[in-house]
């Protein structure tokens, strides 16, 4: 692996908006991810698979450093995330200022959605833009019902959480991230908690900022979302990432065994 | 048989050493209605620096430096494991070493906006003495129901927030805590509920609160148990009163659950101690993976 200095290759100006470098990570001695390898471009939609256990959730969480990584590094937008890098190369700690500053260019979506239940779904939204971007009450509300109609929810606006539907609250989650304006979206299995009948809804706003450019990378079990919106499809197995490629290919020309009877047992369900 | 079944009318109808008119007498006396306000002002004031003292024991448990989180455990284990009444005067005994009392007795601020009814006046050492005591103790069990309060919360709360770019203190001041404090009130209530009663060890040292009082005016008039009946009665009232409050605040704001649709207890329940059953329990959510 290449050493990168603090005023190496990567820049703001680069095309990679993700670029994770032999990412290893332990819970205590069981060490989760074995050296992730992942770039993502600017604009591009990667969906992430695999089976339960395989550290795909762990590798998102490690991207806005809501989890540390034991080695290896992650830039996004050609920022290190959580570390610094001193003179001599070593990495310390980044101050907590710092990592919530790139957090706040991160969006994310739960799989249990995490709406704050004492807020409304516009408070939830305006909360994070008025309290960390210091952003004026009327602009944020403004930009928080034209999100709340984006998603399709503009008469939900004063609603609280316990109120709506899952599929309504994870579509104000999906609202509440984009109102900080992040660069990327992490997707962890936005749809799994929901009944069936509720996955559309929230795939068809996650379709909708994959045709507007939006850099997503997106961990689900929705194969026929992987399949349509995905530039690129990654299959993580065992803490790796053991292939990757378009999803035509990935669906139906892989060799990986592994990965075919991944996509086996998926179809079976 | 005789003996003692006038032993028994004169036990029932206590009619030779208890004069029911003293306890008429004395129940709206100034002196007793002071007493009565300097207790309420006692357990605010201790209720209020004791649930600052619980939070900040919370964070320094939770904290990272090793010497705060042992001296938190210390602290909370002594003051838990000790009688409230030893602290008491443990503090009061303490000022004259540290030639503070009467220094702060010479000041008098309470003759000063009037509370001048009682027995006696009321001493500002013992005031602090009591307060500083009563506060403390209060923060180390204050420190369990903070920490139970914020524990209820799902750790995806402050993911979020923190996703959103929120630094660990903005997400605890505007997520966690407003949440938090919701699963605290019930138990909060409890406390003061007992702190109104367990001011009346600050007797023990001379301050004219509510049974202090009544125990003077009692002792000087050869009516000790009627002017105890007539404490109690106050204390009754203070603390049905606040049963009754704690009613009203915890519908406002929907105590305990965040689900708004829930059954809650009406504010008789509250005020008579009925039907507090699961007060305080959360619906916890198991964390994601
Ligand atoms: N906080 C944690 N502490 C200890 N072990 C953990 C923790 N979080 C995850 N793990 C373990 O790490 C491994 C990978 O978990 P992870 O949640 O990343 O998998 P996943 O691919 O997202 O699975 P799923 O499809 O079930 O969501 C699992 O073995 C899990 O038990
Ligand atoms: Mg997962």
């Amino acid at each position: 692996m290449a050493m990168r200095g603090s005023t190496g290759a990567y820049t703001n100006g680069t095309r990679l908006m993700v670029d994770a470098r032999d990412v290893h990570k332990y819970f205590h001695n069981n060490e989760v991810l074995r050296g992730v390898n992942m770039q993502v471009l600017r604009g591009e939609v990667v969906v992430v698979i695999g089976p339960s256990g395989s550290g795909k959730t762990t590798f998102l969480r490690c991207i806005n450093h809501l989890e540390k990584i034991n080695r290896g590094r992650i830039y996004v937008d050609g920022k290190l995330i959580g570390y610094r890098e001193t003179g001599d190369g070593k990495l310390v700690e980044d101050s907590e200022r710092n990592i919530a500053g790139i957090r706040a260019e991160i969006g994310m979506v739960f799989q249990r959605f995490n709406l704050f239940p004492h807020l409304t779904a516009l408070q939830n939204i305006i909360e994070a833009p008025m309290q960390v971007k210091g952003i004026a009450r009327e602009q944020a509300e403004a930009r928080g019902r034209e999100l709340l109609a984006k998603v399709g929810l503009a008469q939900k606006a004063d609603a609280y959480p316990a109120r709506l539907s899952g599929g309504q609250q994870q579509r104000v989650a999906i609202a509440r991230a984009l109102a900080m304006d992040p660069k990327l979206m992490l997707f962890d299995e936005a749809t799994s908690a929901l009944d069936p009948e509720l996955v559309g809804e929230v795939l068809k706003v996650m379709r909708q900022l994959a045709e507007e450019g939006m850099t997503m990378v997106v961990v689900t079990h929705e194969m026929g979302f992987a399949r349509d919106v995905a530039d690129r499809v990654i299959f993580m197995d065992g803490g790796i990432i053991q292939e990757e490629g378009a999803p035509a290919q990935m669906f139906s020309a892989s060799s990986n065994e592994r990965l075919r009877t991944f996509l086996g047992q998926i179809r079976e369900e | 048989m005789g003996g003692l079944l006038q032993w028994l009318q004169s036990v029932v109808t206590l009619n030779h050493f208890f004069v029911w008119t003293y306890v008429w007498k004395y129940t709206p006396a100034p002196a007793i209605i002071q007493g009565a306000i300097v207790t309420v002002i006692l357990s605010v004031i201790s209720q209020l620096l004791g649930t600052l003292i619980g939070l900040m024991l919370y964070f320094l448990r939770r904290g990272r430096i090793r010497v705060f989180r042992i001296s938190a455990d210390a602290y909370i284990w002594f003051f838990r494991g000790t009688p409230l009444a030893v602290q008491i005067l443990a503090f009061y005994t303490l000022f004259p070493y540290l030639h503070i009392s009467r220094p702060l007795r010479a000041i008098d601020p309470f003759s000063a906006i009037g509370f001048t009814h009682g027995p006696g006046p009321i001493f500002l050492d013992s005031f602090l003495a009591a307060i500083l005591a009563l506060s403390l103790n209060e923060g180390a069990y204050m420190a369990e129901i903070v920490r139970a309060g914020i524990d209820a919360i799902d750790v995806g709360q402050l993911e979020a927030a923190k996703s959103l770019g929120m630094t660990y203190s903005l997400a605890m001041r505007r997520i966690v805590l407003p949440q938090a404090f919701r699963i605290i009130i019930p138990p909060l209530g409890n406390e003061f509920n007992n702190m109104l009663k367990n001011t009346a060890l600050a007797a023990f040292i001379a301050l004219n609160e509510l049974l202090e009082t009544g125990r003077l005016i009692g002792d000087a008039n050869f009516a000790s148990l009627e002017l105890l009946v007539v404490a109690s009665l106050w204390y009754l009232l203070l603390t049905t009163i606040w049963g009754f409050f704690q009613g009203i605040i915890e519908r406002k704001l929907n105590a305990s659950n965040l689900d708004p649709g829930a059954p809650r207890p009406q504010w008789w329940q509250r005020a008579f101690g009925f039907g507090q059953g699961n007060a305080g329990v959360a619906t916890a959510v198991p964390a994601e993976h």
